[in-house]
């Protein structure tokens, strides 16, 4: 999500600058020493051995650090984990990509990574459903499962030799995304956790938070045995005419559902341009504070809602704080 | 180009069909426009326009040049559009062009009027030193910076805050003794002339995504168009300039009808951006 541009009124802006200062505040309390900036010095106690990891240089006998973040020690091994950062993979990662090529045997899709991911033909379930070889047939069938430009939802399942990476989509919870919106924000935003499948049931739909910093916002579907095998028969039908095609788009997605979508969608959109963490609760929080409040949901995006979320933002680690006292 | 799924493409239109567009709005809502004056200071005058995440820098440069043999009571202006390579990766190189000279002949037709200069939102008269001898020359360049879609409609904003935020310097002309001979002109540095911009007109694009038309539409809702119209309204309501752009056709009564649309839609967004440069202008006293 590229930055809102807003133009706060007077009252506005000195409302924003006050809740950001308190934030500002809240969070150097909260922040320890482990936490540096560029140039700052890393205290190493003058040990013996030490080996200087990612984000570290060594000056005038000191070790100090090029990157914002936080310092981490394994051993003897010291770096910093940089607090904004591009999204590297982790093995169990779930991830939401967009296929850009079919190969043989494999999909490649963009993941927001430095490289682009491999999604192999054999490492994930069949329409099917049975355990079996993937024959030529299968190969030939691919762009039946996913085409290009389809959002895809998957798993890391690691980096091989060659050094690329690897995904797998072995159950019903993964695949083609559908019916919904996909959401670019920044991957620091969005932590790991548990669980990165949300299905909203008070507002009938899904969240994907996807690690990579993709999150779908989508219609809920349930995930049936045979619903990829539904998907393949319904495809004919769709392109058979133009006449068939309108009277779905107007029956696709009822508008009380769409509604949902697009006021959690703009939730993600502000609490991104905001930087504050994506989870599940904070989207819920802002979604239903709009509602709760009257503000429609183009106006999520304005200037009144911004600074409310804010200061909504500044009350609720002001008691989080009390709580950890 | 975004690529889009069938299913992401499915719902883009389903939303269009339902008045519902993937970020709230409304068919005919536009997105928060914001606008910044002066930003180039070498330039008469400049203006940057952010509309959602598209955004655009116009820059207008007054030079004194001679007029054309066919009208000697006008001046001249040139505009051109440059797409950066920042906006899209496929700008670069030579790859801008052709939506660089699409842009700039679509704002030519929709400020500028016809070739004789008739009908120009610009008022070109008002541009001219000595009759038939001396006139200035309005530069206006427009540099695409992002790219979200609707960029025609932030460029002729753009340009119609940058006109606003013109001065074009006085001048003392000291005419030769013979009428032949080529009037001397000083320029005063100190004293600038404000640009009348009361004629200047807003574009408003429809673009027509299924049955449908929606203003304001992202690149996404582009990706989708099968045409689009660009009307160009003044304050008045009179319909300066207007361009189609996509393969498919429309039936008249659709281009009719768009044009009651746009009429309508121009006059808020005229006075959105009256308020904007007003406090833009506020701003940089400031």
């Amino acid at each position: 999500m590229r930055d809102l541009q807003l133009s706060l009124n007077q009252t506005q802006r000195v409302r924003l600058q006050a809740a950001l200062q308190q934030l500002q505040d809240l969070a150097s309390q909260a922040a320890g020493s482990s936490s540096v900036t560029i140039a700052d010095t890393i205290p190493v106690n003058n040990e013996d051995g030490i080996l200087k990891g990612h984000g570290t240089s060594e000056l005038d006998g000191q070790v100090v650090a090029t990157l914002c973040g936080v310092v981490e020690r394994v051993n003897k091994l010291v770096y910093v984990r940089a607090l904004r950062a591009r999204y590297k993979p982790e093995v169990g990662d779930i991830i939401v990509g967009r296929v850009i090529e079919i190969a043989p045997k494999r999909w490649r899709l963009e993941i927001n990574f430095s490289q682009d991911a491999v999604l192999m033909l054999s490492s994930m379930n069949l329409p099917d459903g049975i355990q079996r070889r993937r024959t030529a047939v299968d190969e030939l069938n691919m762009r039946t499962i996913f085409e290009e430009n389809d959002v895809v939802c998957a798993e890391v399942r690691g980096f091989q030799h060659d050094g690329s990476l690897h995904l797998q989509a072995r159950s019903q919870k993964y695949g083609k995304l559908e019916r919904g919106q996909l959401l670019t924000v920044p991957a620091y935003l969005v932590k790991r956790r548990k669980q990165h499948f949300h299905h909203l049931e008070q507002y009938c739909v899904d969240l994907i938070l996807g690690c990579n910093g993709f999150i779908w916002v989508g219609e809920h579907l349930e995930t049936g045995e045979n619903n990829m095998l539904e998907d393949r028969e319904k495809r004919p039908e769709t392109s058979k005419s133009n006449m068939i095609h309108e009277e779905q788009e107007q029956t696709f997605t009822p508008l009380e559902v769409r509604q949902h979508i697009c006021r959690i969608a703009n939730a993600v959109r502000l609490l991104a341009a905001l930087g504050f963490i994506l989870t599940v609760e904070s989207i819920v929080d802002t979604a239903e504070a709009s509602a709760s409040s009257n503000i429609e949901i183009k106006d999520m995006l304005g200037p009144e809602f911004y600074v409310q979320t804010v200061e909504r933002e500044v009350q609720r680690r002001i008691l989080l704080s009390r709580k950890r006292v | 180009m975004v690529g889009l799924s069938t299913g992401e493409k499915h719902f883009i239109h389903g939303g269009i069909a339902q008045d519902l567009r993937s970020d709230g709005r409304k068919r005919l809502h536009f997105r928060p426009i914001s606008v910044e004056t002066g930003v180039i200071p070498q330039a008469n005058g400049s203006a940057r326009v952010r509309l959602g995440a598209t955004d655009v820098i116009v820059s207008i440069k007054a030079e004194l040049g001679k007029p054309n043999s066919f009208q000697p009571d006008k001046g001249k202006v040139a505009i051109f559009i440059d797409c950066s390579p920042t906006a899209a990766p496929e700008f670069e190189g030579r790859g801008g062009e052709e939506l660089s000279s699409e842009l700039s002949v679509a704002l030519e037709r929709c400020f500028l009027g016809g070739k004789t200069g008739t009908g120009a939102g610009i008022d070109l008269s008002s541009l001219i030193v000595v009759e038939g001898k001396v006139c200035w020359d309005l530069y206006i360049d427009g540099l695409v910076i992002s790219s979200d879609g609707n960029l025609l409609d932030a460029l002729a904003a753009a340009i119609k805050v940058a006109l606003s935020n013109t001065g074009i310097p006085k001048v003392n002309v000291d005419l030769g003794a013979s009428p032949d001979d080529q009037p001397e002109v000083d320029v005063s540095d100190e004293e600038f002339l404000q640009f009348d911009t009361s004629g200047v007109p807003v574009v408003v694009t429809l673009t027509k995504v299924g049955r449908h038309y929606i203003v304001d539409a992202t690149l996404e809702e582009e990706s989708q168009m099968s045409s689009a119209v660009s009307v160009s309204v003044n304050r008045h309501g009179h319909i300066c300039g207007l361009t189609k752009r996509g393969g498919a056709g429309l039936d008249p009564s659709v281009i009719l009808d768009m044009i009651s649309v746009a009429k309508h839609v121009s006059q808020n967004l005229i006075s959105v951006l009256d308020s904007e440069i007003a406090a833009a202008e506020a701003n940089a006293d400031e």
